[in-house]
């Protein structure tokens, strides 16, 4: 329950550290914290326009997005204390369910039948198929190393102790934020901004949702960033008390959002053609980092 | 008294086929129907007896040449005869409504239903027999006629093609088959399986493990493994869509079911066989899905996605073995459980999306997906079971799909604490491989539904005929009711499950007990958190609903940034879809690209078309047969088609027998006596 | 300590196989030069300070500073271009350095050898293999070079991994295949670089007999 509320919070102000961020980082004084969910609930009061080329599926997509991501925050646990889904194996749904929300929001973009959002679906598809066995690679190797196979039963019996566990703690982390920048569509594999053909995976599948559809699509955006982070979080605190742990896990998630904010601002976008490899490079390090753990839990000598 | 419901059963078809002179065409139908639905209740009713009461025996005294014929009926059995059962049920009441707009060609027509009455029961009964001799014949029966209910139009040239390639390669399965039952009669003299445990459990284990291979590729011949499995995507095409449902569902599980009898019998060293079947299966269940992203005909994707499926049912069914051979009962627990659920709802969405394809077919009369597009506001039953199969199919919660995968990932997971290197290596293989599977059925099945039921017709000339006509429908509604009830309460099919798993835990201790019990509490609890899912989805669409309707709403065109054209011509086609994927894996696959380049200041119209075809077909099958082919031609003279010649060779030939014995003979004594000197 | 320089090792071989420009290249060599220093100084604690000294220099001096801004003087004068011109696409380089990676992990469980610390093994044989990988796939005289460096830093880790007992002879073999390579390449260059323009490969196979 108190994963919920706290990654709920986060949400709120988490874009908003981002985007003054990347606005400090570009010499202007940026807009406030809470701006993007402003504009979300300007959103909400607007009306909408249907295409006539659409189904069912586009008016049930967003909703359905959201409600995936919903789900997999319900068994994100915070340390020591479970969500509210816990049980062994649940990482896999965890993913499964992210990739419900994904399959329907690509057929919403093909919905369309506009080549823009194809082509953004089309992207969208490969980018995210190429970025499962990360997930499931880094999941594989904490469950090496812990024993445990639940979300909760890993976070919580993960400590660090020797000096190479530190270089893998460090790893791990850079895979899930780079996990977090590929999932959301940011720099340096999208440009969120830019609405040229040549750039655009996910902002362009969502280029006809409009109004009330819209703001849950982009909340949706701001949930899954706070999703990461509490993930990311729970790599540090493993079995500290709850006065501790809260406080550590909104600073974790404040740097990240710092990180992420620096990251888009100084690295240019890759390649389009090079995104593939750029994307497997993650399951590779990935490899390395159960090499590592089957380094430390002896099994390899 | 299941002795004589099996009877029953049998003598039903005799009896059917017999009456078939006395009735129209229309009454054949019927009363083929009629048949084949009383036959699915005798057998679900014995099924479920088995699973209430436990195993029944009984035998059948031999000639012989076969010995005593025993008849098993066991867990294992039950489960499969229960899964053949129920697609065949729902495949013929499809097939039914199929079926109608042929109903001119009535010799066809009635070859057909003998033929498929003959698959149901042949079916059944290998389900039950035990005994060598007598699973051939009934295997060759099934053959056979399969092939002819897939030739049903066999006035096109490439399904005449397609049903032989699938009888050449079925009787290859069969010659391996056959290879192996006499291997096991000629050591024990006795065509029973259990001689086939006895027989094993004397030999060192590499005698063991050389019959499991030759039962492995013979099953896995019918079952689709890679690189047996070139015959798949051309049967599957060209038969009639209820019979690819069928095949699908049904006919390759059979392969499987060959598999798990023969694991079930053969003892020898399990961790070898558990680490090949891995291997197999995940390069099946990868090469499957890679190449079915490529494909263009709607019905050779799905197919390839059958092999895909295989592959995870064949890793399941792998981990189980190293579970075994490991003395892990985890892993067994969660491998066979995986793989046995898994076959179940494999035959269920496939033969859904089959028979949605039969629909877009009769709808359209094409399988190019290229042509179609904005299918679900013509055909809106259609289309949402299709999608509902889709989901089903990538594996994603709430339904069917996610219950097996997550069986089968719970015991890779768990099998990661064992102590050795490279068991866990070989676990991280299988975990990347499935996850990679997910991925790629994700990227196939956008495709497939985006670009058929989504967007507008690709191409305008394309009809398409409605209404659809609800029988054509109500088949597909109930096998998306079984899809949806598993995965929301996978508990009511638990004790069957855990009577069919604990088969193969001959030894099941307490602990292995509690882990079984535990893995059906956790797939209990999915089954709740996935109507949790369903439920929040409808509550949040309810709310939307409530706000969007409160507000203005209006209809327009495609925004797509402004861009107002001919937004037909512009979407895009399955092809541009999967572009960027197909450059990636540009090795793996072997496509045969037409491009015609725009020339000149005004350009005609260009086109590029890609063909899609299969590397392990050109290499293993196409390229040796051209070789034996380039050296066989190098004898047709002996072919020249004068009688004379012809009997000029049987004079030789006689010559050779008459004279052979002496030849020899006489090169012994001069033998003899050069050793004498 | 060790550990962690050794995977960064790895990692900095996987970033090899995806990278576009000879400069990066270059970088990461200068990378790896500094991590076999720092290992270097970590592992080998039993050796009299003349012999470890001698090392250093080598490693620091050599691998990291002057055999890059040798690279990087011959590119420059030769105005080679930035590309590295691969045969195979990136992401083919980047699945088969990885094959690479994990064949050596099963590999070195095989080894049933107790002296053998088993992590110096698999980075090794990944570097020595990655290395050749690279000769393989690019079409550039200067590739050739890098590769062979890479090759190199390879063969010195292994050296690293039988223990303190290092001998000298590994040592100064190594410095003199440094020396033989960029001595030979640079007179190379610059004597043949004034005459063919494009340091291609491709193009050496003109100097065929017939």
């Amino acid at each position: 329950m108190i994963s919920l509320i706290i990654i709920l919070l986060t949400s709120l102000f988490f874009m908003g550290i981002v985007v003054r961020t990347k606005s400090i980082a570009s010499g202007r004084k940026g807009p406030g914290i809470f701006q993007p969910m402003y504009d979300i609930f300007r959103l909400f009061k607007k009306g909408t326009v249907y295409s006539k080329t659409t189904s069912f599926i586009f008016k049930l997509a967003p909703t359905a997005y959201l409600a995936s991501v919903l789900m997999a925050i319900l068994m994100v646990p915070h340390g020591n204390s479970p969500g509210l889904i816990s049980f062994n194996g649940d990482f896999v749904m965890f993913a499964y369910t992210l990739a419900f929300g994904k399959f329907l929001l690509i057929i919403s973009a093909l919905d369309t039948g506009s080549s823009f959002e194809g082509m953004g679906a089309s992207r969208e598809a490969l980018y995210s198929m190429l970025v499962e066995p990360a997930l499931f690679i880094l999941m594989g190797s904490f469950a090496l190393f812990t024993g445990q196979t639940s979300f909760q039963g890993i976070f919580s019996l993960l400590h660090f102790g020797s000096d190479i566990s530190y270089l893998l703690g460090a790893l791990a982390t850079a895979v899930f934020v780079m996990m977090a920048m590929i999932e959301n569509s940011r720099m340096p594999f999208d440009d969120p901004k830019t609405h040229l053909e040549l750039t655009m995976v996910h902002e362009v599948m969502i280029l006809d949702n409009s109004g009330f559809d819209l703001g849950l699509i982009q909340y949706t955006t701001h949930l899954k960033f706070a999703m990461y982070g509490a993930l990311i979080a729970n790599l540090f605190i493993g079995q500290l008390p709850l006065t501790f742990s809260i406080p550590l896990f909104f600073v974790i998630q404040v740097l990240f959002a710092i990180a992420v904010g620096i990251i888009e601002s100084f690295r240019a976008r890759f390649r389009m053609g090079h995104n593939p490899q750029y994307i497997f490079i993650l399951s590779s390090v990935a490899l390395l980092l159960f090499f590592g753990i089957l380094l430390i839990t002896g099994k390899f000598f | 008294m299941e002795k004589l419901l099996i009877e029953l059963f049998n003598l039903l078809t005799l009896a059917t086929i017999l009456s078939f002179p006395f009735f129209k065409i229309k009454g054949k139908g019927i009363i083929s129907l009629i048949a084949i639905s009383s036959q699915v209740v005798l057998a679900s009713i014995v099924a479920f007896s088995v699973f209430l009461n436990g195993p029944i025996n009984f035998s059948y005294p031999g000639s012989w040449v076969t010995g005593v014929i025993p008849m098993r009926m066991d867990y294992l059995s039950a489960w499969f005869m229960l899964v053949i059962s129920f697609t065949f049920l729902t495949g013929s009441w499809y097939g039914f409504q199929y079926m109608k707009k042929y109903k001119d060609q009535t010799a066809n027509l009635t070859m057909h239903a003998v033929a498929l009455m003959f698959a149901y029961t042949t079916l059944i009964d290998l389900c039950i027999v035990q005994n060598g001799f007598v699973m051939l014949v009934v295997w060759e029966i099934m053959a056979l006629s399969s092939f002819i209910i897939v030739i049903f139009e066999h006035y096109k040239k490439e399904t005449l093609k397609a049903g032989i390639n699938y009888l050449i390669q079925s009787h290859v399965g069969i010659l391996f088959l056959t290879i192996a039952f006499m291997w096991v009669k000629i050591k024990t003299g006795s065509f029973d399986f259990q001689a086939i445990t006895d027989f094993t459990v004397s030999q060192p284990a590499i005698g063991g493990i050389g019959l499991f291979l030759c039962f492995f590729v013979g099953f896995g011949i019918k079952a689709g493994f890679v690189p047996f499995h070139t015959w798949l995507p051309k049967a599957h095409p060209a038969a009639p869509a209820h019979v690819s449902g069928i095949m699908s569902g049904v006919i390759i599980k059979i392969g499987i079911y060959g598999i798990l009898r023969m694991l079930l019998l053969i003892k020898t060293d399990m961790t070898v066989i558990g680490y090949f079947i891995v291997a197999i299966s995940v390069i099946t269940g990868i090469y499957g899905v890679m190449l079915a992203i490529v494909q263009h005909n709607f019905k050779k994707l799905l197919a390839y996605h059958s092999i895909e499926n295989i592959g995870i049912i064949g890793i399941g069914i792998g981990l189980g073995c190293l579970g075994v051979g490991f003395g892990n009962q985890i892993m067994t627990i969660c491998g066979f459980g995986g793989a046995l659920l898994h076959t179940l709802n494999h035959s269920l969405f496939k033969s859904l999306l089959f028979y949605s394809s039969g629909n877009v077919y009769q709808a359209t009369h094409t399988m190019d997906i290229e042509k179609l597009g904005g299918l679900i506001k013509k055909m809106p039953h259609t289309s949402y079971l299709f999608l509902l199969g889709a989901l089903a199919i990538c594996g994603l919660p709430p339904f069917n799909g996610f219950v097996s995968e997550f069986f089968v990932y719970s015991g890779l997971f768990q099998a990661l604490s064992s102590d050795k290197v490279v068991p866990i290596l070989f676990l991280l293989f299988a975990i990347i491989g499935l996850s990679l599977i997910g991925g790629l059925a994700l990227i196939c099945f956008t495709k497939v539904f985006g670009v058929v039921f989504l967007g507008t017709p690709r191409d305008k000339q394309i009809e398409v005929q409605v209404p659809e006509k609800s029988m054509s429908y109500i088949p597909l509604y109930f096998v998306g009711l079984m899809i949806v009830l598993i995965g929301v309460v996978p508990f009511l099919l638990a004790p069957f499950l855990i009577e069919t798993i604990q088969l193969y835990l001959p030894s099941l201790n307490f602990s292995g007990y509690q882990h079984l019990v535990l893995m059906m509490e956790n797939l209990t609890s999915i089954g709740w958190y996935s109507l949790g899912f369903i439920a929040l989805t409808a509550a949040l669409y309810g709310l939307r609903h409530l706000v969007v309707s409160s507000r203005k709403m209006q209809e327009d065109n495609t925004w797509s940034c402004g861009y107002i054209g001919d937004t037909d011509k512009m979407q895009y086609t399955a092809s541009s879809f999967v572009r960027s994927y197909r450059k990636l894996m540009e090795p793996f696959l072997l496509i045969r690209k037409e491009k015609v380049e725009a020339s000149g200041l005004y350009p005609k119209a260009i086109d590029q078309v890609t063909h899609p075809g299969d590397k392990v077909e050109k290499w293993l099958i196409d390229k040796p047969l051209t070789f034996i082919r380039g050296l066989l031609n190098r004898f047709a003279f002996l072919q020249n088609g004068k009688i004379q010649f012809y009997i000029l060779y049987g004079i030789i030939f006689i010559g050779l027998v008459l004279l052979l014995p002496v030849i020899i003979h006489q090169i012994s004594v001069w033998i003899l006596f050069l050793n004498q000197l | 300590m060790i550990d962690i320089l050794l995977i960064t090792l790895t990692m900095s071989l996987l970033y090899m196989s995806i990278a576009n420009r000879l400069a990066t290249y270059l970088r990461i060599l200068v990378m790896q030069g500094l991590i076999l220093f720092g290992t270097t100084f970590l592992t080998l604690t039993d050796l009299n300070t003349l012999n470890l000294l001698l090392i250093m220099l080598e490693t620091l001096g050599f691998k990291a500073i002057a055999v890059p801004w040798f690279m990087n003087y011959i590119i420059k004068k030769n105005h080679i271009t930035r590309e590295t011109e691969p045969y195979l696409p990136n992401f083919i380089s980047l699945l088969i350095v990885t094959v690479i990676l994990v064949s050596a992990i099963i590999l070195s469980s095989f080894i049933e050898e107790e002296f053998l610390d088993k992590t110096f093994f698999v980075v090794a044989f990944s570097t020595i293999f990655s290395g050749l990988y690279l000769i393989v796939s690019r079409k550039k005289i200067i590739t050739h070079v890098i590769g062979y460096i890479v090759i190199e830093n390879g063969v010195f880790v292994l050296s690293l991994a039988v223990g303190n007992e290092m001998p000298m002879l590994v040592n100064l073999g190594i410095m003199l295949d440094i020396f033989a390579t960029v001595l030979i390449l640079g007179i190379f260059f610059n004597k043949i670089g004034d005459v063919i323009k494009d340091p291609d490969v491709n193009l050496l196979s003109n100097l065929k007999d017939n």
